[in-house]
């Protein structure tokens, strides 16, 4: 069976320091997969390596099969994505930024669905400037899902979030697995990864230092998943 | 191609939602424009002479400042960031920067004509070639404006590296201050400034003949646009956080260089003063048809056979207008400017002694004395122009007869290729600079002053 992303041997430096250092997973279709560690650890790097932000120094990347290194239009096509800061025209409006971000796509999802989908249906035709913090949120996870993806990555999205829209977010990568599509998820919120993910990959100096389910994590320890992964990131307190 | 029409059109309407932009896309073009008609608001026509040079600015204006702000701060906001996550080549969002920036820069040259036309700007000569020289300008400063975009990562920098080079090419690159007025160094110098071969080239199709002679301006903007355009294309970057490879900005730089070298090599450094050689027409066209069924009537064999009736044939309603760009006359009792009096009282001094203007033979006399007239009304020099065909009337009407002299002024206005025409190039001491290429176009112009003081002596036009 495809993989929704397969990641082998991922390598990135920064100069002598070793961002990404041979990094491999694996996600399935109706799999959400979370990349915990602390700041610093590689999460934003692999992720900016998946979606061809920066060029990795060695390894491969598939998404549903596509080589993303050699034909990254044909895996964009196939992935949505949210990150930590999303940029915007100034001017733009809801309605523009999905309806130019839909043209892109071969099949994308319709304005007005995703505008309602995501509570953006009163401020469609508003300058993003004028959004708030949560709207403009809202419209970066609009704007991800406009393409219909097969995978999509956020990297840390609730971060800032109020719980409302928190719990929204969480509806959403919910129904996306419901609908047999992978989710990879970077954060820093352990009670949002034991609630959302069914992996958990955690990373640390650039390395993946355990991989399981939430359950399997901590099993045996008797520790709550957080003093785990800080422990496992060498944070222990 | 969809999603390049919606970027396309989405740059467009965020755009015209840009107040600042708008003003600075449209309203700074049509300021250059209203400077310069009021410079020379007094001749309700030397606009067209300055058309090249205020297209040029826009042009300029749209490249150094208005595309590369729009990519930077996009940029520094994340937008490139984002887009880059889009399924599309990078080309693609650079198409559609290029595409918006090239339709709100046409826009702005349109709004800018009309309003040159409203102000009584006539037609340019050529209107083909200057739409084909525009866009070989946009495409020449439009590609170095990517450069720039690609250079800096911040828009206050935009500005910086875009008033390094918008002000010198206005100031000493041909673009706002014309050439001729410019020392001997400058003019060399601006060989390595494009804007002067955008200027060119414009203007050779708005008041010239063409690009048939602007070969090399062309060329000279093709390469620096094509250098640009490769330049930015190595040293694209989506996010701030890469640096550029500036390398690359040597092979823009290089081109200029390249191109001002060609240039001096080719000797194009030295410009005179601005010569308008506009076909003025030939004596005939001042003539009236003979009424129907009757043969014209032969003119006279000599000029001491001219008649009244000869002269009462001539149309001086069609001689241009006195007030006009060609052959511009003041009104007898009009006071020049302060400023050009002292040089209106050099050629008055300098006409009794002037050996050409004494030569025997009356009729090369008056052709000598009329080319003093004619030279400044080609070179366009403004307010001069206008009050030396009245020195010289007066110089004619002291040496020669009065009964002669209409003989003599209809003889030289129906016969303008005859004669010695060296007396044009004489005019240095009367502070009057010499002219370059043909002598044709100063034929027309003496052809043109002879009818309009023959008119005055002989004829409908009144002499005040």
């Amino acid at each position: 069976m495809i993989q929704a992303l397969t990641v082998n041997t991922l390598s990135r430096r920064h100069g002598a320091v070793g961002a990404v250092d041979g990094i491999s997973f694996a996600i399935a279709a109706g799999e959400v997969f979370g990349l915990l560690g602390p700041n610093g650890a590689g999460k934003t790097t692999t992720i900016e390596c998946l979606l061809g932000l920066v060029r990795p120094d060695a390894g491969s990347i598939a998404i549903c099969g596509v080589d993303a290194r050699a034909q990254p239009r044909a895996a964009r096509a196939r992935t949505g994505a949210v990150l930590q800061v999303t940029g915007l025209p100034d001017k733009i409006t809801p309605r523009e930024a999905l309806d130019v971000f839909g043209a892109f796509y071969p099949s994308p999802l319709n304005t007005n669905v995703l505008l309602e989908r995501f509570g953006l249906r009163e401020k469609q035709d508003a300058a993003y400037e004028s959004l708030s913090g949560g709207q403009k949120q809202r419209l970066a996870l609009a704007l991800a899902f406009v393409g219909d993806p097969q995978l999509l990555v956020l990297d840390e999205p609730t971060a800032g979030l109020d719980p409302q829209m928190r719990r929204e977010l969480h509806d959403h990568i919910r129904a996306m697995k419901a609908a047999g599509r992978a989710v990879l998820l970077a954060t820093h919120d352990m009670d949002e990864a034991q609630a959302l993910c069914d992996r958990i990959a955690v990373i640390a100096a650039g390395r993946i230092v355990a991989t399981g389910t939430p359950a399997e994590l901590i099993a045996g320890s008797g520790a709550s998943l957080e003093d785990v992964i800080l422990t496992l990131t060498g944070g222990a307190r | 191609m969809t999603a390049l029409l919606h970027l396309t059109l989405l740059g467009l309407k965020l755009n015209f939602r840009n107040r600042m932009a708008m003003l600075y896309g449209y309203l700074f073009p049509l300021i250059f424009l209203v400077a310069f008609w009021a410079v020379y608001r007094n001749d309700p026509v030397p606009l067209v002479l300055h058309l090249g040079q205020f297209l040029t600015v826009t042009i300029l204006g749209s490249a150094c400042f208005g595309l590369p702000t729009t990519i930077v701060s996009e940029r520094e906001r994340g937008v490139w960031r984002r887009y880059r996550l889009l399924p599309a080549p990078g080309w693609t969002f650079l198409a559609s920067v290029l595409l918006a920036r090239a339709v709100l820069l046409a826009t702005a040259a349109l709004l800018q004509l009309a309003l040159a036309f409203a102000l009584g700007m006539p037609w340019p000569t050529q209107p083909a070639d200057l739409l084909i020289a525009f866009a070989v300008a946009s495409f020449a400063f439009l590609g170095f404006g990517l450069v720039i975009a690609m250079l800096v990562d911040n828009v206050p920098a935009v500005q910086a590296l875009g008033q390094c080079i918008f002000l010198p090419m206005l100031m000493i690159g041909g673009v706002a201050v014309r050439l001729e007025s410019l020392p001997a160094w400058a003019q060399h110098l601006s060989l390595f400034f494009p804007g002067r071969y955008a200027v060119e080239a414009l203007q050779l199709s708005a008041t010239g003949a063409g690009l048939s002679g602007a070969g090399f301006d062309l060329a000279a903007l093709l390469l620096t646009g094509v250098a640009g355009a490769v330049a930015a294309a190595a040293m694209f970057r989506w996010d701030k956080a890469f640096a550029p490879r500036r390398a690359w900005l040597l092979l823009a730089i290089g081109m200029w260089v390249a191109v001002g070298v060609a240039a001096e090599m080719r000797g194009r450094a030295t410009v005179s003063a601005v010569q308008d050689t506009r076909e003025v027409g030939t004596s005939r066209d001042y003539v009236a048809a003979p009424p129907k069924q009757q043969a014209a009537p032969a003119l006279p064999a000599a000029w001491r056979e001219v008649t009244q009736a000869d002269m009462d044939r001539i149309a001086f309603d069609r001689l241009p207008p006195d007030e006009g760009i060609i052959s511009p006359l003041s009104r007898g009792d009009e006071v020049p400017d302060p400023a050009i009096v002292p040089s209106l009282d050099r050629i008055r001094d300098a006409l009794p002694g002037w050996a050409p203007g004494n030569v025997s033979d009356p009729v090369q006399r008056a052709r000598n004395l009329l080319s003093i007239a004619a030279v400044p009304d080609i070179l366009q020099m403004e307010q001069v122009e206008r009050f030396v065909p009245r020195l010289v009337f007066a110089r004619l009407q002291a040496v020669t007869p009065p009964r002669d002299l209409p003989k003599i002024l209809y003889w030289i206005a129906m016969h303008p290729d005859e004669g010695e025409d060296r007396a044009m190039h004489q005019l240095g001491v009367f502070g009057l600079p010499d002219i370059t290429g043909p002598t044709k176009p100063v034929r027309g112009r003496v052809m043109l002053y002879a009818f309009k003081l023959l008119g005055r002596l002989a004829g409908p036009l009144p002499n005040n």
